[in-house]
């Protein structure tokens, strides 16, 4: 997908950012989430070709929308995030509903509807998941029968139930994945069709301003052109096909949410005296609860640009990318805004900041889009076929190049994330060895693992540059700071929980140490708490108190 | 009708922070934004253009090529033409100088009827660029305008003095500079307009196409030369009077008259 350029793309942010500093101020956030209500009209508003009109950033400019890439969509929802998850969400839904038809939808079909969403400002729900189809979509119960007149199929009956469906009590268009006889296909439902009736908005722990309701479909008739793609069968195909991307996005939304619970902690800690001066001057404060995670996320940053730059140069699927982004995002994010809170201490757990609603927004993150277990072992699955493929190469050839490049230049800690990659490497060969993935537990943290050492990669490297990306609003020196600190702490993670995995699960893995070079690993990590502390400062300095 | 609107890219304020060891701006991080009072003139000649559709509005602004981001802004918003002066020889650039390259830009893009400005821009807060131009033109200008509007070959404008204000008429053409109403809420563009705009081109001048000369132009133009930029002092003097209360008074009235506070 062509990316817009920068200045169009910096102010559709501008714009996204003034209308919400207008319309969506916390005391109104603070209320809806109190009464769990989704702000209907404001989602209207922000439809609005007049006034924004935000979701046609994910419709081809061809049928009436603007076409963006998925880094735009990356930053879109950042800020949406950052403004609420809720809104975002119900954004998404949008964004997400549209996705069907965008990958599976004929010419005209995508004239038709995806010219009618940006016309008429429909808002758009996905129904795929059930009460018994989560993330194992094979599972699914909902129907669609033939309706043949004529000795030709002209419609289907749709029955069925979908559960936990963002925007589905208040969409105007459904895309809803149901059993065909041919397989498993995607449908486009109309609000108004006999038959077709969403329940009651759920009472949910966050994200309390996204309309999230169970669908009801009962002999629903939809003519046969609301078949996307006109052939039965296509839907799983469909569905996965758009995974790395959207999984890509609720990165972004837990990258969103993250930092915008550290900003408010950032700036809080300038104000707040604590024995004789701010907390931001204190070194425990800012190293313990909120360095790791500012490093953590400019790490996330780093993978779901890298990420969304592929997908937009035409490469196609990038699935396990898309997971190890979400995993780390959001897991990232989530802790994040939990340190928030105690960063903020009394303050924190009061509603009158805040950190406290974040938290329970961003926590949906690490479920919705497939859960970061679902994540972990997607990741394991991607790489451990590639181990496998290359002998055990794939990882040592990403470290070969680290290592040559960090002779030039280390002050990005290549080396160190060489090092955790090639640790990685043995880990992953002694699971083969000692066929240790028999285990399902050895899979997940593998996942895990795999995840720490491919940001640690991507990342070194993007801080390596000359320009980083617009993006990134730290200087030089502390984004360097920042990607060392992750490559020591990633390879260090690597090698002990690693080798903790491999030795907890047998008993013929020997000098595992040795192996993985634990010596050399601790040794380079002299100079974090200095790095850290470059960190501090320049946090500060981003975000300043008001 | 050929409206001009002199715009420029500044840091936003609200961000920026002064190291107070170097007494350099910290820049780490801080957005650029359209100036506000610019951007205020942008709306007053967008209302002009309300009533009179024929107004073509020409938006003008010096700077690197990233400056470009506010000329998009201004044609998302509904100006018609954008156009950047860009060239190192402008580099360093006072009120001046800068005064002088608008005014060749300006004298290069056509005839103009109406030259619009923002009182004056957040970063340097000179009020100079404005009158400048109108000087370099020599044509007449109203400052310190909320409100401005065109009258066939008559330009009116209301200008804020300190008890009240005045409503101005001069003939065209004319310079006015805008004040904003406290708590104006400026008006944003939708994606959809942004959009459309990036398709708009935006004419790039430098300093030979617009016919500057180099020796009024950049830093060896400008007759301004900063020596030092600093923050403003905020040394707190404790001085404790230890008497009784009318002796007490006395003293902080003659210290207040020492300090210049009272007469």
């Amino acid at each position: 997908m062509a990316q817009l350029d920068l200045i169009t793309r910096n102010l559709m942010l501008d714009s996204l950012k003034e209308y919400a500093k207008r319309k969506i101020n916390y005391d109104f956030i603070r209320e809806m989430d109190r009464l769990n209500e989704c702000p209907v009209e404001i989602l209207k508003e922000m439809y609005d070709p007049k006034v924004l009109g935000v979701h046609l950033i994910s419709i081809p400019e061809e049928y009436g929308g603007i076409g963006g890439g998925t880094l735009d969509l990356y930053r879109i929802c950042e800020l949406l995030a950052r403004i609420d998850l809720g809104i975002a969400t119900s954004v998404f839904a949008t964004y997400l509903g549209i996705d069907p038809i965008n990958v599976g939808g004929t010419k005209e079909q995508k004239a038709y509807w995806l010219g009618r969403i940006a016309r008429e400002r429909l808002m758009v729900a996905y129904g795929a998941t059930e009460p018994d189809a989560g993330s194992d979509l094979v599972n699914l119960k909902t129907k669609a029968e033939h309706v043949v007149k004529d000795g030709k199929i002209v419609g289907y009956k749709i029955t069925g139930l979908k559960q936990w469906i963002s925007n589905g009590g208040i969409a105007d268009l459904y895309t809803i994945l149901a059993m065909a006889p041919g397989g498993p296909s995607w449908f486009v439902v109309e609000r108004n069709m006999e038959g077709f009736s969403p329940a009651h908005h759920e009472d949910k722990h966050g994200i309390r301003l996204s309309n999230t309701a169970g669908l009801s479909l009962d002999q629903v008739y939809v003519p046969a052109e609301n078949l996307i793609g006109g052939v039965e069968g296509q839907g799983l195909l469909q569905a996965q096909a758009v995974f790395g991307y959207t999984r890509l996005m609720v990165a972004a939304f837990g990258l969103g949410c993250g930092w915008s619970a550290l900003e408010t902690a950032i700036r809080y800690s300038q104000q707040r005296i604590q024995a004789g001066g701010p907390l931001s001057e204190k070194q425990g404060y800012m190293n313990k609860l909120i360095v790791p995670h500012a490093v953590n996320l400019e790490a996330a940053r780093s993978y779901i640009e890298y990420v969304a730059n592929r997908l937009d140069s035409g490469e196609h699927g990038l699935q396990t990318e898309g997971a190890i982004a979400k995993y780390w995002a959001t897991e990232s994010g989530n802790k994040a805004s939990e340190d928030s809170i105690q960063a903020l201490g009394g303050y924190g757990y009061t509603r009158d900041f805040p950190v406290e609603k974040i938290k329970r927004d961003v926590k949906i993150t690490c479920i919705y889009e497939g859960t970061n277990e679902i994540m972990e072992m997607t990741i394991y699955r991607g790489r451990w076929q590639e181990h496998l493929k290359t002998r055990g190469n794939y990882y040592l050839e990403m470290a070969k190049e680290l290592e040559e490049s960090s002779k030039n230049n280390n002050d990005s800690g290549m080396y160190e994330a060489a090092l955790g990659l090639k640790a990685l490497s043995v880990i992953l060969e002694e699971c083969r060895i000692n066929k240790l993935t028999r285990h399902q537990y050895v899979t997940f943290v593998l996942g895990k693992l795999i995840s720490m050492a491919e940001h640690a990669y991507i990342f070194s490297k993007t801080a390596s540059k000359e320009k980083f990306s617009d993006s990134v609003k730290f200087d030089s020196n502390s984004y360097k700071a920042m990607s060392r600190v992750f490559a020591k702490t990633a390879a260090l993670k690597i090698a002990q929980e690693g080798s903790a995995l491999v030795l907890g699960a047998n008993d013929k893995s020997t000098n595992l140490a040795d192996k993985i070079n634990l010596s050399e690993i601790e040794k380079r990590q002299y100079g974090i708490i200095n790095d850290m502390d470059i960190i501090s400062r320049s946090l500060v300095q981003v975000f300043k108190s008001r | 009708m050929n409206i001009f609107v002199c715009i420029k890219q500044v840091p936003d304020s609200s961000e920026v922070k002064i190291n107070p060891e170097t007494g350099t701006l910290i820049r780490a991080g801080v957005p650029s934004i359209l100036n506000p009072y610019d951007h205020f003139a942008l709306v007053a000649a967008l209302t002009i253009k309300k009533n009179n559709p024929d107004a073509v509005i020409n938006v003008i602004t010096m700077g690197p090529p990233q400056a470009k981001a506010v000329l998009q802004l201004a044609l998302a918003l509904g100006c018609d033409n954008g156009y950047l002066l860009s060239d190192v020889a402008f580099a360093g650039s006072d009120t001046w100088a800068t005064s002088y390259a608008l005014s060749q830009g300006i004298k290069k893009i056509g005839k103009a009827d109406l030259i619009i400005c923002g009182m004056q821009a957040i970063d340097g807060d000179t009020a100079q660029v404005g009158p400048g131009i109108a000087s370099q033109l020599n044509i007449p200008q109203i400052t310190f305008c909320d409100n401005v509007d065109l009258e066939g070959k008559k330009v009116i404008a209301k200008r804020h003095i300190d008890d009240g204000y005045d409503i101005v008429e001069a003939n065209t053409p004319c310079v006015v500079t805008m004040v904003m109403p406290k708590d104006y809420e400026l008006p944003f563009p939708s994606f959809v307009d942004i959009h459309k705009a990036s398709s708009k081109t935006i004419i790039t001048y430098s300093a030979d196409d617009i016919g500057a000369k180099k020796e009024y132009i950049g830093l060896k133009g400008s007759p301004t030369q900063v020596n030092r930029i600093y923050p403003p002092s905020k040394e707190v003097k404790t001085t404790v009077i230890n008497t009784t209360s009318v002796e007490a008074v006395e003293k902080i009235i003659e210290i207040m008259r020492q300090e210049n506070f009272i007469k």
